[in-house]
Parts: C-alpha cells; structure tokens; sequence
C-alpha cells in the first residue's frame, strides 16, 4: 500500500500555488459536500470533481496514488450503493430482485434503480470530498502548510498537530507494509485473503504491533520536539514568508467561481 | 580544557515508575571542553543517564530520583524542558524520529524559533551549524531523502543552534552504515576541536572514540563498574568485558602481546590518561617484539583452515537479478546480479547502506518480485511460489524485531508462523519448546513479546523463524543498535543453525569483527553490484577494492597486514587467530 498524504517536490502549477488558495479549495470543497443532499446533485458534484481531476492532473500526481484513494473507498462504496439499492425510500423500479422482505412500505429484497442512483450520487460526493484534502497535502510542503496557518492565526500547537498528523499518515504506511512483510514472512499474507477473512484474522496481529509502535513513536516524537523548545511559551519566530503572485488571483477567482457555479445549479435544479 | 565543572552527578539514584532501578549512587564530573563516553551492555542504564541530563527525565519519563544533578549551573528536574533545552542538547540513536521537518533549512531553524530568537540570529546560527557538520547547499532537501549519516549530521545540526553548552549523543552511530559512522565521528570530532562544547556520548563501538574520550564511564546494571581516563579504563579488559563492554581490539593486542597487563599501562596514554594508540604504532611496537626475540611467529599454529570450495550443491541462487523500486524517482537497487550459493555455507553480505543488501535478500524470500532475471532455490524458480511457501524453505529474520511480533505471548509468536504452514498441534507444541530452548527463552514463554529486552525480542523473532524449519536462514543486520554481548549471542545462534543442522547461513552486517569470525565467505555489494566475493580472509585482503565501499578490515587483519613482512600469514582475521601466530617466547627456547 501505499502512502497518499505524501509531499512530493515537483515544479506544476498547482505545487507552485499559493498554500493560502489551495486551502480555499479545501475548504470550499467541505463548504459543497455539506449542502444537504438530493438525488439531482450529481452533475454539480461531477463538475467539481472535473475541476478537482484537473487540479490533480496539473500537479501530475501519479495514477498509483488515485488508485490507492480508490482502493481505501472501494469498501465504502459497495456498502452505499448496496444499502442505498436495497432501503432508498424514493426507489420504484426494481433493478434486481433478491426476494421479499416488506418492512413497513419498504421491500428489503429488492435493489432499485433510484436506490442505486442516489448510492452513486453518495459515492461521487465522498469522492468529491476525500479528493481535495490529499491534493492540498501531495503538493504543499509542510513549511508552506505551517506558514499559511500560521497566518490564519491558527495557534502554533494545533498547526504542529496537523503536520505531525500527516507525518503519522506516512509512519503508519511504513510500518503497515513492513509488518505485512513480516507476518508473509511467516506464512501469513493477508494480501491474498478475502474481506471476511481479513476482518476476522488478519487485522488484529497487525493492529497489536502497529499500535504499540505508534505509541513508541510518538514517544520519540515527543522528546525531539520539546527538546528542540516546542510547547515553550515564547512567541516563535517566523522564518518563512509567503508572498502572492497575481497569478495565485487568478486561481482564487476560478476556485471561487466554480463553487459559486455549482452552487447556483445546486439551488436552483 | 577549563575546570569548570559543567555537569555534576553525586550520588545520584533514578527509580523509574513501576519500580525500575535504572541508576545507581552515580557520580560524575565534566568540565567544559571535556568529551565523556559512556559504555555499557543494554539496558545498563546509559540511556537514562542521557535523559537525566537533557532533562527528559522527569518531565516526559516520571520516576524517583536521590542525590543532586547540575547541568550548566541548574538542576533539570527544577525548570522546564524548553529551558534545559538551551543549555543543553540531546541526539539520540535514531535520525528518523528527530527529523520533522520538509527541509533542512527549517529543520535547523525549528528549535530557536521556538525560543524566540531573531531571524537573521537564527539564520547564522544555521549557517554555521551546516558548515560544521558539511551539509552546505542540502538546505532546500528534505531531511527524509538524505542518507543515515546526513540525516545523523542533520539532526546533530538541528541541536547545534540550539545553542547548547553540554551536548549528549545517545548512541549516534549504532544505526548507520560505516560510512555514516565516519561522518558523524568526523563532525563530532569537529565538535570536540572547537573545544567549548562538554560532550556525553554513549556507545557500543569503542573503537570509534578511543581517540576523542577524555573521560570513560562504564556502566554496568545502572552502576559505575569503571570510571576513569581512557588509558586505565580500556587496560581492563576482564572487567570491562564483565560489563559487556568490548575493549578496543587495538588495545587488547596491544597489552597482550607488548607485555601490557590488566593495570593502567603509562606507554599507551598521555599524561591524562588519553589513549594515543594508531594501527601502526602497534604493528611496530609488535614487529619490534618479533625481531627481539620476544614473540615468535608460528604460521603453522593458525587454526583457521585454509578456505577451501565448500563443495555442496547449490541451494539458492540469483541469476541475472535486476531490480527497480518504483519511486519516484525509480531507483534500481541490484543490477545483473549472478550469486550461487552453496548448502552448508556461512555467507556474510556486507556494503553500503543502498547498496543492495537488503533487496538482495527480499528478493531471495519473494517479498520482492524482481521484472529481470530470476531466484532459484535447489535449482527451482520461486516464481510460483508464495512468500509463506518459500519461508519454510528460506527464512529472513528483519532488522526491526518489532515488526516481526504479532501476538501476546512468546509462545504464542513461535506458534504462529507453525499454524500457517499448517504443522499439525502435537508436533507444534514439540517445536514451540525446541525454538525457545533454541534461543534460552523458554521461561520468558508466557510474556508478553513487547516486555522482552530488545536483545530478547530479536531472539523471538530468529526462534520464530527457525522454528519453520528453513534450510537457509538470513540475517538482516542482526547486530544494529545491540551491544557487544547480544551480538555475539545473535551469531552464535546462526552458528548452531549451521554447525548442527547443516544449514545454510546468509548474514548481513556493518560488524567486520564479527562477520570475520564467523563467516567463511564474503560478497561486497556496491552500488547493487557485486563489487568482491570470496574467502573472508581473501575479501579482506582487497583493501583498495574495499575502500570503494567504506569497509575497513578488522583490526587483526590490519595488524596482520602490516606484519606480513616478519611472516604474519595474511589469514588472519580475528585476535585469537593473532595470538595463535605471534606467541611469546618461552624461557629456555632458543632465538
């Protein structure tokens, strides 16, 4: 598996943007997937999705790191489409019919066109949603991000607990795949078995050492930090400096945009 | 050297929490300029003494502490860590967990702007910090990209301008590769040069501060066993290996074969007691012996045999094995790699950190699948096979024990990998026992793994391993961040594995000493390259070829080496093979 929230140094557009824009598009991205939901949202979700796939593209994030995200939220979106299919109150047309089970006016045994298409419109949203936080990561540095709060007037221990979350992010890829390589070591290789099987044998020997590990690590974390000063209660010094470029309101203007686009179709369809 | 008192322990106690006696009655003084090495086995209590000092005790580790500790003027356990952090700085063992930072740049700036100090102070600070540790024109990397003794340096600078008077370095070197040990030696030698700086470091490799220590404690189970200057602490070898402690080799030739003894020995110390020994000193001190007639030179009495072709079939082999990490970038870690290996072979892999050891190794079990060339075993492609289908043929035990135990009870770890292949109960339980004999763990067998000592829990994961059943079993870097004591142990264990089993031993390690012992045959890799294969003694011989790769021969090869002129055969590798061929020459003999 591997890591998505991962910075990775190239020159793109989107790397070169200023952190402050890239986090309006995060934000204004909750600000749209939180607008209560209806079965005619999708063409405003798509197209916030084509922008948000233009933005990957232009960052030239590799497809493994898409495909990672996909695989994380395949789980997720059998579940919804599955739910939704089979208990969407709005649903009327049958798709596939598993059987009968009536409970007040709704039948359980049978998955519905509209139950499959509102599924699908829950899908799109949580891709929507999980899709802007990883751009803004891949292609922020952590100065870039700590600087930007640090303008916001975010407090200094919060922004360092974002940053250190991320960092973690990466920690606990690094020790997932080293203690799977470990246990197909010993004939265990959970790579190759199914959902059950993986649900009821596999994760608990590794969640054992992952976690005792991570509490290690954050240990160690700990000493580095506050042996470096961090926590003192002393106005820190800033060292980076963020200027924006006209272009960085350009991309401002377009982010802002498309949302306001969205929005009016949202509320007005 | 000022005689200001810098740091000072009197009888200093440390209970931890739950009871644990971690420092006993210690004393300790250090004045400003003074370097302090610290020895011990693990466990002996050198990392609570760094913790105390810094102040990390007891504000991140509570526990008890008696008597009175002074750091730069003021005790730690009175004011908080950020301002015990300005006087004094703490590097500890591994560089992944102090560096946080996405460049160096602000990595370096990330502790005196916590502080508050200017920007241009902070900034100069930086500068000069780079310049001392030579990773100017790095700051713009990130720290996670650069080599483990960069990332050592890096994280060395990043407490430098901090400001500290007193800078204590927790077993710097024990997770680099020769090269990064030489580095960071360099820049703390650097340190020491400038003189303003008191240093406490704790280490395992004696070898690597015999030059720089002015003072050398050596701890044993949290109290002081030794204390004093260098030249009367390493001229007592017994005790120091009671300690767990290895005494430079160079000093152990020297008093064993110059006619030193167990007791202070004025020719190899200054007048304070600093040990002034270099390799050729020694040779012609020793040749000097030889062509007095005190010591004679009996070739014929060397017991190591002469390396000869083990003659078996082969058991694992890599042909033609290329192989690329996707990246980005994309690195290819093993080029066109051609190695057989024989059934009955104790192989000692050593080389760079990168340059292929480990993917080598991976490769060998199917955790890693290479696009070119190909890994048989006994003759057999293991493309089919499963990684759990090869490790009952092949087993790799990691360098991180903690990745490797899963379960709650020890017995229970042994158990695991059996029930996976699917060997039937009665015979399980028969093996479970076997294994942890195997290892000297079978009263630890209903604890839980994670409360072993690190040396215990490596031992887990090799009786897990063997336990198996494998025909080869590898190594990877069983001697990182263990003591002298446990890394013999760790080889002894593969050496049964060998002797008695008949088994086929693959051991990756930056130890020469110890891969001299053991091993009857080397491959150098450089650059995911086989650079040198052969006779241990034979690979040893190629000293430029290993210069390439910043191996360093043992100490007896060296010594050896120079003695070749008064008959010394170049086959010797270890000190006893040393004393085996330079024998002192009995009264009544004749010249």
């Amino acid at each position: 598996m591997q890591p998505v929230f991962r910075y990775t140094h190239v020159d793109t557009p989107v790397h070169r943007l200023h952190p402050l824009v890239k986090m309006a598009y995060v934000l204004l991205t909750l600000v749209l997937v939180m607008y209560p939901i209806k079965e005619t949202d999708m063409p405003v979700l798509l197209i916030w999705l084509g922008f948000s796939a233009l933005l990957w593209i232009l960052a030239r994030v590799e497809l493994r790191r898409f495909a990672t995200l996909m695989k994380i939220l395949l789980g997720t979106f059998v579940f919804l489409l599955l739910i939704q299919g089979l208990t969407y109150r709005g649903g009327d047309t049958p798709l596939i019919v598993l059987g009968h089970l009536k409970l007040w006016e709704a039948d359980l045994g049978v998955i519905t066109k509209e139950g499959v298409w509102f599924g699908l419109v829950l899908c799109v949203r949580i891709l929507v949603a999980t899709s802007s936080l990883p751009l803004f990561v891949m292609t922020t540095s952590t100065s870039e991000i700590m600087t930007a709060m640090g303008k916001l007037r975010v407090p200094n221990t919060l922004t360092f607990m974002f940053v250190s979350a991320l960092s973690f992010t990466n920690l606990i890829f690094e020790m997932w795949n080293s203690i799977v390589d470990a246990q197909k070591l010993r004939a265990f290789d959970i790579d190759s078995m199914n959902i059950f099987q993986k649900a009821f044998r596999a994760y608990i020997p590794i969640i054992t050492p992952l976690i005792l590990l991570l509490f290690r690590k954050a240990n160690d974390f700990q000493i580095a930090m506050e042996t470096k000063g961090f926590g003192a209660p002393i106005e820190p010094t800033e060292i980076e400096t963020l200027s924006a470029r006209w272009v960085d309101y350009l991309w401002l203007l377009l982010i802002v945009a498309v949302f306001v686009i969205c929005t009016v179709l949202k509320f007005t369809r | 050297m000022s005689d200001e008192a810098v740091i000072s322990l009197e009888n200093v106690t440390f209970t931890y929490e739950g009871d644990v006696v971690a420092l006993r009655d210690l004393n300790l003084t250090a004045r400003k300029g003074e370097f302090v090495v610290v020895l011990g086995a693990n466990g002996a209590g050198k990392s609570t003494l760094c913790y105390l000092l810094s102040g990390i005790v007891p504000h991140i580790y509570g526990g008890r502490r008696r008597g009175h500790v002074s750091v730069v003027g003021a005790d730690p356990w009175d004011e908080p860590l950020y301002s015990t952090s300005q006087r004094c700085g703490v590097l500890m063992q591994d560089p992944e967990v102090q560096l946080f930072m996405p460049t160096l740049r602000s990595e370096l700036a990330f502790g005196p702007s916590n502080l508050g100090v200017p920007r241009r102070e902070i900034l100069d600070r930086a500068q000069d910090a780079l310049s001392l540790v030579r990773l100017e024109g790095l700051e713009e990397h990130n720290p996670r990209d650069l080599s483990g003794g960069q990332k050592q340096r890096a994280a060395l600078a990043s407490i430098l301008t901090m400001g500290p008077q007193v800078l204590v370095l927790d077993e710097p070197t024990s997770q680099l590769d020769p090269l990064g040990r030489w580095e960071v030696v360099e820049a703390i030698e650097r340190l020491k040069q400038k003189g303003d700086l008191t240093i406490i470091m704790t280490t395992h490799e004696t070898e690597e501060i015999l030059r720089l220590a002015d003072q050398v404690l050596v701890l044993d189970r949290g109290q002081a066993a030794l204390q004093g200057p260098p030249g009367a602490v390493f001229n007592q070898p017994s005790k120091l290996d009671a300690a767990g402690v290895k005494t430079p080799g160079l000093m152990l030739i020297e008093s064993t074969l110059v006619g030193g003894s167990e007791q202070a020995d004025e020719s190899t110390s200054d007048e304070i007691g600093r040990v002034d020994l270099t390799l050729s000193g020694v040779a012609a001190q020793i040749r000097e012996e030889v062509e007095g007639g005190r010591l004679v030179v009996r070739p014929e009495a060397l017991s190591r045999p002469q390396p000869a072709e083990v003659d078996g079939p082969v058991v694992l082999e890599a042909r033609g094995l290329t192989f690329e990490y996707p990246g980005p970038p994309p690195v290819v870690a093993l080029r066109n790699i051609d190695v057989k290996i024989r059934r009955g072979e104790f192989v000692g892999i050593i080389g760079q950190n990168g340059s292929g050891k480990s993917t080598l190794v991976k490769c060998f079990v199917g955790l890693l699948r290479s696009k070119e060339g190909d890994v048989l075993f006994k003759g057999e492609s293991i493309r089919g096979l499963s990684v759990g289908e090869i490790a009952r043929r092949i087993g790799l035990v990691l360098q991180n024990p903690d990745y490797q135990l899963f379960t709650s009870y020890s017995h229970e770890e042994v158990r695991f990998g059996l029930r996976n292949v699917g060997v039937p109960e009665d015979e399980i339980e028969e093996r479970v026992q076997e294994a942890l004999a195997s290892v000297e763990l079978s009263e630890e067998a209903d604890l839980f793994p994670f409360r072993l000592s690190f040396g215990d829990r490596r031992k887990l994961a090799v009786a897990a391993t063997m336990a198996l059943g494998p025909e080869v079993l590898i190594m990877d870097e069983p001697t990182t961040a263990q003591d002298h004591r446990g890394r013999y142990q760790l080889a002894d264990l593969a050496e049964r594995f060998h002797e008695t089993k008949g088994g086929t031993v693959l051991m990756i390690t930056h130890d020469v000493d110890l891969i001299a012992r053991y091993a009857h045959r080397l491959i150098v890799l450089h650059e995911g390259r086989v650079l040198l294969d052969g006779p241990t003694a034979e690979v040893f011989g190629e000293v430029e070829e290993l210069k390439k790769s910043f191996v360093v021969p043992p100490v007896a090869a060296q010594v050896s080496a120079e003695l070749s002129s008064v008959g010394v055969p170049r086959r010797v590798m270890t000190l006893e093979d040393l004393y085996q061929v330079l024998e002192p020459r009995h009264s009544g003999e004749g010249a």
